[in-house]
């Protein structure tokens, strides 16, 4: 794994005082935003016993263990042990976190755990995009790629010609004349792997239909991309009794 | 007035789904508690007499005995909601709801399998229910996330119906067998929606918090 910005998540589909958990290179990583509208990639995992805290639940701006009921604020320090009501919480209980950013309405997380020292990330703000969806492919993040070389942008409201492609680290643009579409790659394990697509344009444009396009261009795409890996899947069920 | 019965297991997902219709109809109604795991009571002669498939939920009201979590909720809904919001009547929205449905029964039963296999050790191939699972899943995400871009929250219509209330429940408890809810953003979404229907209950499996 290089170390970097990965996309871990959509913005928009990330609701005030919610978890999800999620992977990256299988790492668990557990992703919430708080009731203040800020968003948080933590290693999923409470100091305590070890439990996810993606199954636990946010109230207001602490996310809580679904275990014990440890509660852990915005900087990741543990405020409150249920058990313990009138203990001052040592300073050494804290979650391990990943700095994370919103950018073009993803949220990146850097991949080294507790970095005081993230890089830059390599491509700049691009604002306003119109969220489409994150889609789950059963295939590795290089057949994801080699797929998204080939890939046409679909057409939208200014489409002009051949689909010019770029990459830049995760993050890869599929442009045609006016039209650009934007997927940001997370390889959640070997064999898996997410794609968080956004439209580079206002919603008040494209929301409705430019999204439907786009997701169902998608759907295509993993299909696609999945083909070869399902034929393996069908022999074997076939060889069974 | 006949009192409605539900003979009931609390850990089984299909009895769960009628416990929710009867609250979210506001009925009440006696229940009788089987040991289905690891009694196996469901396969007594008094109740193999109601239902010879030997399976639950099963529920009686007066003359009526039903089994079949599907069926029982479409008669509740049409013996009880006067408003026919839960099982429309406008043929469209009928017919939506009643496909639904048949995905549950047809579709979702590898992942109610896939449950029984983990949680109560009975047979099956834990590899391919995983996988069929996953595929049904995989439709119910694309269908909420299609209906999020016209700005509607439930599986049918504009309002939650018999539905989404079957469809709850495989994916509420898809960790017991180790699906994790990662890969469905919309679903989970949609969950929470789910879980502010007036009514709404739990059961083992589905955290009260969230």
């Amino acid at each position: 794994m290089e170390t970097g910005w990965y996309p871990v998540a959509l913005a928009e589909g990330l609701e005030r005082g919610t978890s999800t958990g999620t992977r990256l290179f299988g790492s668990e990583l557990v992703v919430w935003r708080d009731s203040a509208g800020a968003s948080h990639v933590w290693e999923d995992r409470c100091p305590h016993r070890g439990m996810r805290l993606s199954f636990g639940f946010v109230r207001d701006n602490h996310i809580a263990c679904l275990y014990h009921g440890w509660q852990y604020d915005t900087s990741a320090q543990c405020r409150y042990i249920p058990a313990h009501p009138d203990l001052a919480v040592p300073s050494t209980i804290r979650a391990s976190t990943y700095p994370s950013v919103e950018r073009l309405g993803i949220v990146w997380a850097y991949s080294e755990l507790d970095s005081d020292a993230p890089a830059e990330i390599t491509f700049a703000e691009r604002s306003p995009v119109t969220p489409v969806r994150s889609l789950y492919v059963d295939a590795s993040a290089a057949k994801v790629f080699d797929a998204l070389v080939l890939a046409e942008c679909p057409p939208l409201n200014n489409a002009g010609g051949a689909t010019q492609r770029s990459r830049t680290d995760m993050l890869v643009s599929l442009r045609s004349g006016d039209d650009e579409i934007l997927v940001a790659v997370q390889p959640l394990s070997d064999v898996e792997t997410a794609l968080h697509i956004v439209i580079a344009g206002s919603p008040d444009v494209h929301r409705g239909d430019s999204q439907k396009r786009v997701s169902a261009w998608g759907e295509a795409l993993r299909r696609e991309i999945e083909g070869a890996a399902r034929h393996v899947g069908e022999l074997r069920y076939e060889v069974a009794p | 007035m006949s009192e409605i019965t539900l003979y009931d297991f609390e850990l089984d997902e299909n009895c769960y789904k009628v416990r929710l219709v009867l609250s979210v109809l506001g009925l009440s109604y006696r229940k009788v508690a089987v040991n289905m795991v690891p009694g196996r009571e469901h396969l007594a002669p008094t109740l193999m007499a109601l239902n010879p498939r030997g399976s639950l939920p099963i529920l009686s009201d007066g003359e009526v005995v039903l089994s079949e979590a599907e069926a029982i909720m479409t008669y509740l809904a049409r013996a009880y909601d006067h408003a026919n919001t839960w099982l429309p009547v406008e043929p469209k929205a009928h017919g939506l709801v009643a496909m639904w449905l048949q995905f549950v029964i047809r579709d979702l039963d590898v992942a109610f399998l896939a449950r029984r296999l983990a949680m109560f050790d009975e047979p099956g191939d834990e590899v391919a229910l995983g996988v069929a699972a996953r595929r049904a899943f995989r439709l119910m995400e694309d269908h909420m996330t299609a209906r999020e871009f016209d700005r509607a929250a439930w599986f049918v219509g504009d309002k939650p119906s018999l539905a989404d209330l079957a469809l709850f429940p495989a994916i509420a408890l898809s960790r017991d067998f180790g699906i994790e809810h990662e890969a469905y953003p919309a679903l989970r979404r949609w969950m929470r929606r789910v879980r502010t229907v007036p009514g709404f209950m739990t059961m083992p499996g589905i955290p009260d918090y969230y």
